[in-house]
């Protein structure tokens, strides 16, 4: 809430005031209305000579119901116009968050959409100004003005007003909070429980209908909603009984405005033909304060937003450092990387993820990174690219510790990985996001050496047709063929795949690593892969295992010496099916 | 504002008719509240200004007051009723949706997505609730109150309940018109406000590649920029949305205007009394108030609208007309024989081509079978037309030569299915591993892990075979998940097993382990294995090649290399060098 809502607040309170301002000229009207109507018709009940003697409030009636639309109007666009300017910097700040941890973000928060979620409570903030700050803050203003209005007639009676008003502005509002707030609480727990529950059941749906237990969980499940159910319908007879005690206060306020009128009038302190329109006012102005109730009940809603955005700031992937060195503003031709007894872990208490590793990168230099899951690949390479800083040892590119380049890294390094993100924006400029400076030329020239020009060309509205356009058109192995023409135009002498052709079929992943190998001829290539076909391209196969190296090697010499490698490069390629292959069919 | 006419489905739910009568008697005793409450009102105020003293007007004050209160709480009984009918409709709708959801499974969440079905249960039965809470006493409301002041002012006044007729048909039309144009410029604008809306989102999804495009930095300066344009358009859109609400309010304070200076003009000529001149005025903004409401929670009835229609098309769905087959047996045995006689399966999407064409072969006994074949040409579906996932659009299927439904419970318990993710639920290993047998001991349990190879695993936990998995626990590795799923196989131990590519995401030694395990698991079991990795191929006694959604050939390994068929140009393929 600190960093989330206060520093908005001080920024745009005038946009704000002036939102609230409008809404109360607005509703003053609407009071104003009445006031000079009821004034109007009891003038003319006492039937003046001439006409000219209502013709003052006839004009105000009639200007008080044209501002009314007037000032609401003018009021919600402004509401809306600084609502949305606040909404534009809370994006910008959270991208501005979440960018330094760029490569962490999927694997910090596994659950879910975590991105999507966040997105949505920047969104659900706007509610805070629109439907919280603006209509309690409106409410605070008519009050004073309704106050101040009677405290000029009678000052023991507004004073008593001022009080019983209270009710409707302070005592309801609190109440409900209290009431609620805990309600809320209950509710929004059992909600995610709720969630999270039948997200686990939807997506292991399968198993459920397979095992023949779906009766246990859809009982489990209306239990756990009902539940729910029950706190929402107790939540909705409060909000019930709370209007309807609401009407009556405004009843009973109406009822003594009216004695009030008439003491006045019999005392000859004000005259009898204020009476219609002060009773009439009443109804309009009280009622612009049951709102507040509601603002303020909303709150408990908005905590669960600003809990998990504060808790976006306590990540400890800060920004890297910038480098210091020009050379690296411009792309090397030639790139030694070179790690000496690296180390690194996530955690004090962890294993080492990388446990004394050392490597001698040359330029062209082509090598092949395989082992389990959790063996430390992906962790070497984030400290290859310098996203990470390593605990011990180091880690240079022609001499330069990795994570001194900071984000120039880019032009020295490109990253094919799995899951290429395609932008929701044309397939040119997706193409062209991978260097500002290429040409249409260029491009087309990148899309042709992938091997997609054509598909392209065919598209109906060739190189601008827009990606959501595209459907299902780009298949798996597609998508990284344009992730691979970006890389092309970006020219670096280093690129690094990390297991791009995963969840391809053997035909797909062949002709792709065939492409990816003939389109980086001459650049240094870190390739982290699962399986062994296309080793023999390789200059070198590095096995991890716990962080370390346990096997290295050209694919030949491995083949020859290595008995372990011979019986894993069996699953890829079963000798005996080759041997038939080369033996004539029967 | 709301069409009604698109609103007739609401009346076919149970206890909507009832409710509706209800409503409508109540908000009727709501209308002559409302009228009583003016007219005591009026003549409060009439009286005292007459001269009348304030002692005297107790007894109508009092009348006021009463009426006041019997008004409101019509409205809280109104209220009260309408929100058990939208609760108890709701959640109805919702359970049988869910239980449609859990008897279809696989097949009816894959055309859907996870994300938009667990919404759609959750916050779609709240928005469902919602409109069936407003709908029916907004149309009571309207149709009924304002018809009633009407009446009641034409009796009092004619010229101003002539104004008043008059402003309504002019306001709604106004709005109409508005709401209209709004609506068109939203639309011409779609295309560019789906960008800029998705922009945002877009960007942080990409974040990860726009650093490595080194971009990352830059962007902020387009989401900058984006969100100033998205919100320059959409500043355009509401000057013209709230253009709507602004005739609302314009015509109805303009029409309360009129009447208050016809009255005061007729007042002055003594045409009419100042009672029943107070009267009117005071009714005149009671007559709008229902159409003001009316515009208030259009939105949100909207999207309820939207849910109820989209949750009832999906829980009356019906599923392939399935050919109704004799009982299924409860076991397999050694004679036994699965036979697929010119079976065929339909694209989901309707495509010309089918997703299976006319197979015809059968499996007896425990033979293991390999299913291989280039993406797309059917593998997948035959696995999931066997699991009874989906129906065969035509063809037949017998069991030991009677016609059988591969849908039916009985059959799919004879099952287990491995996929290439196999799902691991949020509670403990053990559960997640009993979950199949849920009667299972601690002895079976510990020798299902054995079988498995999770022994190593389960020592590292701190809390052993307790230690929670999945998605609100410890993280597993694909080669650990499958394993999880070896043991759930090994612990029901069901004598069908289909496997649906197990193990082609895995790197090549977790693969080489489970393999063995797996292997273990076949013995004595009918198999379906679904792979393009080919050195599964030498433990199959039989291996089906697919192509296109025909089945190519069948027959043993050595059978099929012998021919210069399909299998063989397969293998071919695979096995040549990159180039």
């Amino acid at each position: 809430m600190k960093t989330w809502f206060v520093p908005y607040m001080k920024k745009h309170w005038r946009g704000l005031l002036l939102a609230a301002c409008f809404s109360v000229a607005a509703l003053l009207c609407a009071a104003g209305l009445l006031f000079t109507s009821g004034y109007l018709i009891s003038r003319a009940a006492q039937r003046p000579e001439n006409i000219l003697m209502i013709y003052v409030p006839i004009v105000g009636v009639r200007t008080f119901g044209i501002f009314r639309a007037v000032f609401q109007y003018a009021g919600r666009l402004f509401g809306h116009d600084t609502i949305l300017r606040i909404l534009s910097e809370m994006r910008t700040r959270l991208y501005k968050t979440l960018e330094p941890a760029a490569f962490f973000v999927r694997s910090k928060y596994r659950t879910g959409d975590v991105l999507g979620i966040l997105s949505d409570d920047i969104e659900h903030l706007q509610d805070i100004y629109l439907r919280t700050v603006i209509p309690a803050v409106s409410a605070l203003m008519i009050y004073a003005f309704w106050i101040g209005l009677l405290g000029y007639a009678d000052g023991s009676f507004a004073f008593l007003t001022a009080l019983y008003l209270l009710i409707l502005l302070i005592i309801f509002p609190a109440a409900s909070l209290l009431w609620t707030g805990r309600s809320h609480e209950r509710l929004s727990r059992s909600r995610h429980d709720l969630y999270e529950k039948l997200t686990d059941a939807v997506l292991g749906a399968g198993d459920w209908v397979m095992s023949g237990r779906q009766r246990s969980f859809l009982s489990s499940h209306e239990a756990l909603e009902s539940q729910v159910v029950d706190e929402e319908r107790r939540l909705k007879a409060m909000r019930r009984w709370r209007d309807f005690i609401s009407q009556i206060v405004i009843g009973l306020c109406v009822i003594s405005m009216v004695y009030w009128t008439g003491n006045m009038v019999s005392d000859h302190h004000m005259d009898r033909t204020l009476i219609a329109a002060f009773v009439l006012a009443v109804f309009t102005i009280a009622e612009s304060l049951v709102p507040v109730s509601e603002a303020v009940e909303r709150y408990p809603q908005y905590k669960d937003a600003f809990r998990r955005l504060r808790n976006l700031e306590t990540n400890r992937f800060t920004n890297l450092q910038e480098a210091s060195e020009e050379i690296w503003e411009n792309t090397s031709e030639h790139m030694d990387i070179r790690a000496d007894h690296l180390f690194y872990r996530y955690t004090e208490d962890d294993r080492w993820a990388v446990n004394d590793i050392s490597l001698d990168i040359a330029q062209g230099q082509r090598i092949a990174l395989i082992g389990r899951s959790g063996a430390g690949k992906s962790t070497l390479i984030h400290l290859i690219y310098g996203a990470l800083v390593p605990d011990r040892g180091r880690v240079t590119l022609n001499g330069t510790p990795a994570h001194r380049i900071g984000s120039l890294m880019s032009k020295q390094i490109s990253v094919l990985n799995q899951n290429p993100h395609l932008f929701d924006t044309s397939v040119i400029n997706n193409l062209a996001l991978g260097s500002e400076k290429a040409t249409k030329e260029e491009i087309m020239h990148a899309a042709g050496l992938v091997g997609l020009h054509d598909l392209i060309t065919g598209l109906p509205n060739g190189y601008e047709t827009q990606m959501h356009e595209t459907g299902d058109i780009f298949s798996g192995g597609e998508q990284e063929r344009l992730a691979l023409a970006r890389i092309l135009l970006r020219k670096t002498p280093v690129v690094i795949l990390d297991e791009p052709t995963v969840g391809l079929d053997p035909i797909t992943e062949k002709e792709l690593l065939s492409t990816i190998f003939r389109t980086l001829e001459g650049k240094t290539l870190i390739w982290i892969t699962h399986h062994l076909v296309g080793t023999e391209k390789m200059d070198q196969v590095i096995f991890m295992e716990d962080g370390k190296i346990v096997m290295a090697g050209k694919h030949d010499s491995l083949l020859k010496t290595n008995s372990r490698y011979r019986r894993l490069y069996q699953l890829d390629v079963p000798e005996h099916l080759k041997k038939v292959l080369s033996g004539p069919a029967g | 504002m709301p069409s009604l006419s698109m609103d007739r489905e609401i009346f076919t739910y149970k206890g909507a008719r009832r409710l509706f009568a209800l409503t409508a008697l109540l908000t009727v005793g709501q209308g002559i509240c409302i009228i009583f409450q003016a007219i005591f009102l009026a003549g409060l105020v009439s009286g005292l200004f007459a001269g009348q003293s304030v002692s005297a007007i107790g007894s109508r004050a009092l009348l006021f007051f009463a009426a006041l209160v019997c008004r409101y709480f019509f409205v809280f009984l109104i209220k009260h009723f309408s929100y058990r009918f939208a609760e108890r409709t709701s959640s109805d709708m919702r359970k049988k949706f869910l239980a449609k959801l859990f008897e279809l499974g696989h097949g009816f969440i894959r055309g859907q997505g996870t994300g938009t079905l667990v919404t759609l249960t959750l916050e779609g039965t709240a928005q469902i609730r919602q409109y069936l809470e407003l709908f029916i006493p907004k149309m009571a409301a309207n149709g009924i109150l304002p018809l009633m002041i009407l009446a009641y002012v034409f009796v009092e006044d004619r010229l101003s309940a002539l104004i008043l007729l008059i402003t309504m048909p002019v306001l709604i039309i106004f709005m109409i018109l508005l709401g209209l144009a709004a609506q068109k410029k939203m639309n011409d604008r779609w295309a560019s406000y789906r960008v800029l809306s998705n922009h945002f989102i877009d960007s942080l999804r990409g974040l990860a590649t726009l650093r490595y495009l080194g971009l990352s930095k830059l962007h902020q300066k387009s989401i900058e920029r984006v969100s100033d344009k998205y919100r320059v358009m959409t500043m355009g859109t509401l000057r013209l949305a709230f253009l709507s609400s602004f005739a609302l309010d314009f015509f109805t304070m303009l029409s309360i205007a009129f009447v208050a200076v016809s009255l005061g003009l007729r007042l002055v000529d003594g045409h009419i009394l100042l009672g029943p001149a107070l009267t009117v005025l005071i009714l005149a903004p009671e007559y709008f108030l229902p159409v003001r409401e009316l515009g208030q929670d259009y939105h949100a009835t909207l999207d309820g609208r939207e849910a109820a229609h989209k949750l009832n098309a999906l829980a009356s769905r019906e599923e392939n007309d399935h050919t109704q087959g004799d009982l299924i047996p409860g076991t397999w045995s050694d004679h036994s024989v699965l036979a697929f006689e010119e079976s065929s399966v339909d694209y989901r999407d309707g495509k010309q081509k089918k997703a299976l064409d006319s197979i015809n072969f059968s499996a007896c006994g425990f033979e293991k079978i390999g299913i291989i074949g280039a993406s797309g040409a059917g593998k997948s579906t035959l696995i999931d037309l066997i699991g009874g996932f989906l129906g065969a659009a035509s063809g037949s299927i017998k069991i030991n030569g009677r016609k059988a439904d591969l849908t039916d419970a009985k059959w799919r318990r004879l099952i287990t299915y491995i996929p290439q993710h196999p799902y691991l639920f949020s509670a403990s290993l053990k559960e997640n591993i009993a979950f199949y047998a849920p009667e299972a001991t601690e002895q079976q349990i510990t020798g299902a892990v054995r079988s498995a190879g999770l022994e190593t695993l389960v020592s590292q936990f701190p809390k052993g075979l307790n230690e929670k998995i999945g998605a609100g626990g410890r993280q597993l590795s694909g080669g650990q998940e499958q394993r999880v799923a070896l043991a759930r196989a090994f612990l029901c131990d069901r004598p069908i097993l289909l496997l649906d590519e197990p193990t082609a995401h895995l790197d090549i030694e977790t693969e080489y382990e489970l393999k063995e395990a797996m292997i273990r698991l076949f013995q004595g079991k009918l198999v379906f294995l679904a792979t393009h990795r080919l050195h599964w191929m030498d433990q199959m006694d039989r291996i089906a090649v697919f192509k296109e959604g025909r089945l190519a050939e069948i027959g043993t390994q050595s059978e099929l290399l012998q021919k210069d068929g399909s299998y063989r140009s397969l293998v071919r393929s695979q096995l040549e060098g990159i180039q």
